[in-house]
């Protein structure tokens, strides 16, 4: 009698697993972990185009961007930005037919290097001031970012994800961090983009 | 239902990414060195003046201006020189004597005049050498105006100037002489008052340039004083012994500011505030 419960079960098991097992194989075969990215805000530039490498179990993207600033935009003359940034997807639960996928929380950090020869990266390197003179470099930005993304994936298919995130930066932080006054709507910015792998 | 679902959360998706884009613009930033403002925080030194003309002192009435300077990144202070300002009869503008921002971004400067536009009268700005850090320059331009302006109230000429020579590495061209000495040959105003961030005494002055401006200003004989930021303390005092005088504000920081009044050809009294 018990053995009998106990093979029900495994048919239970079996039936439940059957179904999901080879869905998700034919569905998702091994995936290259490159992938390029259309980023648009969020302080890398008008527009930034990269891309990375999912590495650490599918849980880290760190990539390289470019991004650019119009002359519209920067007052002076079109400026380009590089970007380094690595984010975290610390769950990221398939939906249905499974062709859907999500991060609902994504975590990440950056910094970018603006062109540019009003931009100095460090005070003492522009040949204008002592060492000290300005403590930060006005070229690198330090960034934090919290985002969300959803992807879809036709059978087959390139995996597409669309993203969108809130950042800050070092200088911004500061500010905020230094003044009971400034909130915390004030000092973000938000950006996203589409990966395709 | 499902198709008034849909419709329902294609609203609620558009009333939000509305709500993100006009409630905040500030959310969408192409890069914090993206030098612009939105339309009603450009061009504030013209829309400045322009209030100010709608309350013009009558000749011979005695003019009185609060002279502050250095605010940058002192965001909790500001909100407190406000309201202790508002509060002091008769004053009527500020003067604030450049690094409005610290770190030379748009944001910055957007930040600190949120908070000096609920002022009961208008302000006015010098640029500092923080205001040229990074973009700062344009960012200032598109959202003050000139680097060097002036404008005419009662009966005194205030002539705002950029001597922040550091900042253009010593390149012998600042403060704009020329257009420093033909400000101060005009003789169409009984007084003038000199406004500038670094003081010429400073380190930060272009030494190329210091004596040809203090020789001008020593030569203006309608000069009540030489008014400067910078140093983030109050200061009173000749330092070239020639007869000029030079006033230094207090930053945003130390919480205290002057009340300038002028009267006569070359009279005045400063009056420390602390708030």
């Amino acid at each position: 009698m018990a053995s009998t419960n106990k093979l029900n079960w495994c048919l239970v098991g079996l039936l439940l697993a059957a179904p999901a097992l080879p869905a998700r194989a034919q569905a998702h075969p091994p995936k290259a972990p490159f992938f390029l990215t259309l980023h648009l805000a969020g302080g890398t530039g008008l527009v930034a185009l990269g891309g990375g490498v999912r590495v650490a179990h599918e849980r880290l993207e760190p990539e390289v961007l470019v991004g650019y600033l119009p002359r519209r935009l920067s007052g002076t003359k079109g400026l380009a930005i590089f970007t380094l940034k690595t984010t975290y997807l610390p769950w990221t639960p398939r939906f249905g037919d499974s062709r859907w996928h999500a991060a609902p929380l994504t975590l990440g950090a950056r910094l970018t290097y603006t062109t540019g020869q009003q931009f100095f990266l460090t005070a003492a390197s522009s040949g204008r001031y002592q060492p000290g003179y300005y403590w930060w470099s006005s070229a690198v930005r330090a960034g934090l970012l919290l985002g969300t993304r959803l992807g879809y994936q036709p059978s087959g298919g390139l995996r597409t994800a669309l993203y969108s995130e809130l950042s800050t930066n070092d200088l911004h932080l500061v500010s905020a961090l230094t003044n009971r006054s400034l909130r915390l709507p004030e000092i973000l910015t938000l950006g996203g983009g589409a990966k395709v792998r | 239902m499902s198709a008034a679902l849909s419709r329902f959360s294609l609203r609620a998706v558009l009333a939000a990414g509305l709500a993100l884009g006009l409630g905040s613009c500030e959310l969408i930033e192409f890069s914090p060195n993206d030098y612009r403002g939105p339309a009603d925080q450009q061009d504030l030194t013209a829309k400045n003046l322009a209030r100010l003309a709608k309350t013009p002192l009558p000749t011979d009435d005695t003019l009185r201006f609060v002279f502050s300077g250095d605010s940058q990144r002192f965001y909790d202070d500001v909100e407190d020189l406000v309201k202790s300002v508002n509060q002091q009869p008769g004053i009527q503008f500020m003067l604030v004597s450049g690094d409005i921002a610290d770190f030379g971004l748009a944001r910055e400067m957007r930040w600190i005049d949120d908070q000096l536009r609920q002022l009961k009268m208008p302000y006015l700005t010098v640029i500092g050498n923080h205001d040229h850090v990074a973009n700062g320059r344009e960012a200032y331009q598109e959202i003050f105006g000139p680097l060097n302006y002036s404008f005419t109230f009662g009966d005194t000429k205030f002539i705002m100037t950029d001597t922040n020579g550091r900042e253009y590495n010593f390149n012998g061209q600042v403060p704009d002489m020329p257009w420093v000495n033909q400000q101060l040959a005009d003789r169409t105003a009984r007084r003038h008052v000199i406004v500038s961030h670094v003081p010429p005494q400073d380190e930060d002055f272009d030494p190329a340039v210091r004596d040809q401006y203090t020789a001008a200003l020593r030569a203006d004989p309608r000069l009540v004083f030489e008014m400067n930021g910078h140093r983030h303390d109050y200061g009173i005092g000749q330092p070239f012994n020639d007869g000029v005088t030079y006033v230094n504000s207090y930053a945003f920081e130390k919480r205290r500011y002057l009340i300038v009044t002028v009267w006569g050809d070359k009279q005045f009294r400063l009056k420390q505030v602390s708030f």
